[in-house]
């Protein structure tokens, strides 16, 4: 549109200078860690004041190691309190990472072998610990502040 | 309470009244006996009671009540519709009596639940009471909420559009007003009115309270995305995902086969609280279509045609938004695209879900949030960092490019409002009712301040007390500081007549500031003992710095010797902060301002005692300290040929021993300053020989470069 980037710039004059909002980023391609640790990558449609997010072609990409898998998600609707963080993606960029990318099924059989190793060296670690009269609480139990 | 309302059955004029009440019979035979049936029928009964409100407007009843079960609305549908109909044709509102009765009744409720009566076990004599009169005028004070007008035909009524049940919002008892829409309620999608109205809408979103229309509000007009994909060659190779976006379709197609089954339901019929089985994507497709005015012309071949009117009926399945969405696509493709974003962006059929007005409602929100009565108390930060911009770019611009300005956020100012709670007090009560609301929550902790007697505490409390002594103190200073340094820009802004007062305030403070760095018992000489108290603490010294350039040049000078006197103990104290160097800048200011003896007795007070120079050497702060003295010295010579410091020895034999030191002093041990004065090679070369000189400029530049 002849009036697309001063429309865009004027959405930017429109809102609040000098705050930070998300109204610039709707319709961008994000990526929000979520607080389970969860990452999800996607368009960003909607927002709201307690921002809560609207993730439109959204995709669950784990990682292990050095290598991701993507889960297709669709629509996704974030509540506000669980994202840790949020930003934009360049598509323009080139992506050149180390990464490689693999089928659902590797990735998800990569978490479940990481998650097993991890299980393993911290039972071993309690035990030890145990052996020595002392107690570390997991952390689930604990209170999150 | 049962019997009561039958017994009166008997004396009711109104048919409609009676039918009302067998229809409270038969309620109470499901043995539904909660608070807000029984409020009803109280309300019905002190209606109907007292003869003089029977007249009026009897057959309203809060709409919350009638539809609070399922089975009630088999009950109306048992009604006669004439009846029915005639009763919401009126429609009247409910009457200011009725509210008044209405919410006295809940705090009777209040009250008698509070005193331990069951909701059912009213008893008689209680209920005869509520004919007084005197009652009446009690209510008279205290407002009533609104109750929801019900502008709806029985068979409309959407069990999901159900209104929340009045909330109070009388000034008296101190609660916030009530909205018609809470504040985060978004922005209502433009209704497109449309003729087909089905009588089932359900519509995902009911949480706004009073409908005005007899059409719900549509679920935010959205395209099925699905649908647009279908009809256009949309860039499907964006998706990260493409395969998994076919059987998608199917379903919404499904789905919208379904939609359009069940659009053609008999509007007559009777209102299902049912959800069809393509109702899993109901939400989705949310509330009534609107009436197209052009059909589109690329459309997926869809299933049975409706029996809604004619023009229409290709269109109600789809998503009320798609006309918007082709317009807004047709647009986008009509206008230029020069660069690549927005061309991206103008082919992404699933841009600009989110409409201007609802961006607007989310800042108008987030603006909402930062009003302030006093910006400066509560976004101390933003308004000043925003000036210091402010003075740079007018430092930076010439006059002549005045254009841009950086858009500076105005938050709104609100004024103060002092809200003080008075309990309400009914006339002719004895005592008051507390309502606790949000502004005058109710009191559940009584927490006692007690303090600790003098006798229980031990040695190391009493250290330990020591320095929140300390902190305390510092903290008052501080406090007292900020509002000296404040008062500027507050005398600018206060109106003329306060201002008086307000330099009153600002000469106390500056005197009781003064006056904290003091002895107890002289009032005249600065304590040294108070002033290392306070620099033991890191905020102390950030206090000392902050204090200094706004005390009398006498008293900051004082200072000054205090701090050279006390040195050691100040840098062994300051070893784990190492911040002592931020009174290098504002010492620097006094010592420039100090007269030649002065500056001697300083020199003095640095070497003071046997081995004191040493440590000065070995602190950061110490030896800039000492530069800065001697920079200065050298500054008044080389001014003033005849100034006063040549005029006793003392200066040179002062200078001598720092050189002497200098010199004896190891490398390692000697700290590297936070700046070299460059005049003070000159000062050591009228004091020493050449040898010395050179290996001075060695060791000196060693420990310069070695910063």
């Amino acid at each position: 549109m002849s009036t697309e980037l001063p429309a865009k710039e004027q959405h930017k004059m429109n809102y609040v200078p000098g705050t930070a909002s998300l109204i610039d980023d709707i319709d961008k391609k994000h990526l929000v860690l979520l607080r389970d640790g969860r990452t999800l990558i996607g368009y960003l449609r909607s927002i709201d004041q307690f921002a809560n997010l609207v993730f439109h072609q959204t995709v669950e990409r784990i990682h292990v190691g050095k290598k991701f898998g993507d889960i297709p998600r669709g629509i996704f609707i974030v509540r506000g309190e669980n994202v840790v963080l949020l930003g934009e993606i360049d598509v323009d960029k080139p992506c050149d990472t180390v990464l490689q990318q693999v089928s659902i099924e590797e990735i998800l059989e990569e978490q479940r072998l990481q998650q097993q190793a991890k299980q393993e060296t911290e039972k071993v670690k309690m035990q030890v610990l145990k052996d020595r009269g002392l107690s570390v609480p997991k952390a689930d139990n604990l209170d999150e502040y | 309470m049962l019997s009561l309302v039958e017994c009166h059955h008997v004396t009711t004029e109104p048919q409609v009244v009676c039918s009302q009440f067998s229809k409270t019979k038969c309620r109470y035979s499901e043995d539904r006996g909660g608070g807000g049936d029984l409020v009803e029928s109280l309300a019905r009964f002190i209606l109907d009671a007292d003869p003089a409100i029977a007249g009026v407007g009897t057959t309203e009843r809060p709409v919350p009540s009638l539809s609070s079960s399922g089975s009630s609305i088999s009950s109306l549908q048992g009604l006669e519709p004439s009846r029915v109909l005639s009763r919401h044709s009126s429609m009247p509102q409910p009457t200011h009596l009725q509210k008044f009765l209405y919410f006295f009744i809940i705090n009777l409720m209040i009250i008698s639940h509070s005193m331990g009566f069951g909701p059912v076990s009213m008893s008689p004599g209680l209920a005869t009471h509520m004919e007084d009169s005197p009652l009446m005028s009690i209510i008279k004070e205290v407002g009533l909420p609104k109750l929801p007008p019900h502008g709806r035909n029985d068979e409309e009524r959407d069990l999901s559009e159900r209104v929340p049940p009045p909330r109070s919002s009388s000034p008296v008892i101190g609660s916030p007003p009530v909205r018609a829409v809470p504040i985060g309620t978004p922005p209502k999608q433009p209704i497109s009115h449309s003729l087909n109205h089905q009588s089932h809408h359900p519509t995902a979103v009911h949480v706004r309270a009073p409908l005005q229309h007899r059409y719900p509000p549509p679920f935010p007009e959205r395209l099925s995305p699905n649908t647009l994909l279908n009809i256009a060659n949309s860039p499907l190779g964006r998706s990260p995902f493409p395969p998994g976006v076919g059987p998608v379709l199917s379903q919404i197609k499904r789905a919208q086969l379904l939609n359009s089954q069940v659009a053609g339901f008999p509007r007559g019929g009777p209102a299902p609280p049912m959800l069809p089985g393509g109702g899993g994507f109901r939400p989705f497709f949310g509330g009534p279509p609107p009436p197209h005015g052009h059909r589109m012309g690329p459309m997926p071949p869809h299933g049975p045609p409706n029996h809604t009117p004619p023009i229409r009926h290709n269109t109600t399945h789809l998503h009320p938004q798609h006309r918007r969405m082709l317009t807004q696509r047709m647009q986008s493709r009509g206008g230029d695209r020069g660069r690549t974003g927005g061309d991206r962006r103008s082919r992404d059929p699933y841009s600009n879900l989110m409409t201007q007005k609802e961006k607007e409602w989310v800042t108008k929100i987030q603006m909402m949030q930062l009003q302030s009565t006093d910006p400066y108390l509560d976004d101390y930060y933003y308004q000043n960092y925003y000036e210091k911009m402010e003075k740079r770019q007018e430092k930076e611009r010439d006059s002549s490019s005045r254009k841009e300005h950086t858009t500076k956020l105005i938050t709104p100012q609100v004024a103060k409002v002092e809200h003080t709670y008075r309990p309400v007090q009914f006339a002719g009560s004895l005592g008051k009712l507390t309502v606790s609301s949000v502004n005058n929550p109710r009191k559940m902790i009584d927490a006692v301040v007690t303090t600790r007697s003098d006798d229980e505490e031990k040695r190391e409390k009493q250290v330990w007390n020591k320095r929140r002594q300390i902190l305390y103190t510092v903290e008052k200073m501080y406090s007292l500081l900020l509002e000296v340094q404040d008062f500027e820009k507050r005398f600018v802004q206060t109106p003329e007549e306060d201002r008086e007062a307000l330099l009153e305030q600002h000469k106390q403070n500056t005197e009781q500031l003064c006056n904290s760095m003091r002895e107890k018992e002289w009032e005249d000489r600065v304590s040294d003992e108070q002033c290392v108290m306070i620099m033991s603490v890191r905020k102390g010294k950030r206090l000392v710095a902050r204090l200094l350039p706004l005390l009398p040049s006498a008293q900051a000078a004082a200072i000054v010797m205090a701090i050279a006197r006390n040195l050691p103990a100040l840098t062994k104290k300051d070893k784990q902060d190492q911040v002592l160097c931020w009174l290098v800048e504002p010492v620097s200011a006094v010592i420039q301002s100090l007269s030649s003896s002065a500056l001697t007795d300083l020199l003095q007070e640095l070497q003071g005692s046997e081995g004191q120079l040493a440590t000065v050497l070995q602190n950061k702060f110490g030896v800039t300290l000492l530069y800065l003295i001697l920079s200065e010295g050298e500054k008044m010579q080389s001014s003033d040929p005849n100034c006063q410091l040549m005029d006793d020895n003392r200066w040179t034999e002062l200078v001598f021993s720092v050189t002497r030191e200098l010199l004896s002093v190891s490398s390692s041990s000697l700290s590297a300053p936070l700046f070299t004065p460059a005049n003070l090679l000159s000062l050591f070369s009228r004091y020493v020989d050449r040898q010395r000189l050179e290996l001075l400029q060695n060791k000196l530049q060693i420990t310069a470069l070695s910063r």
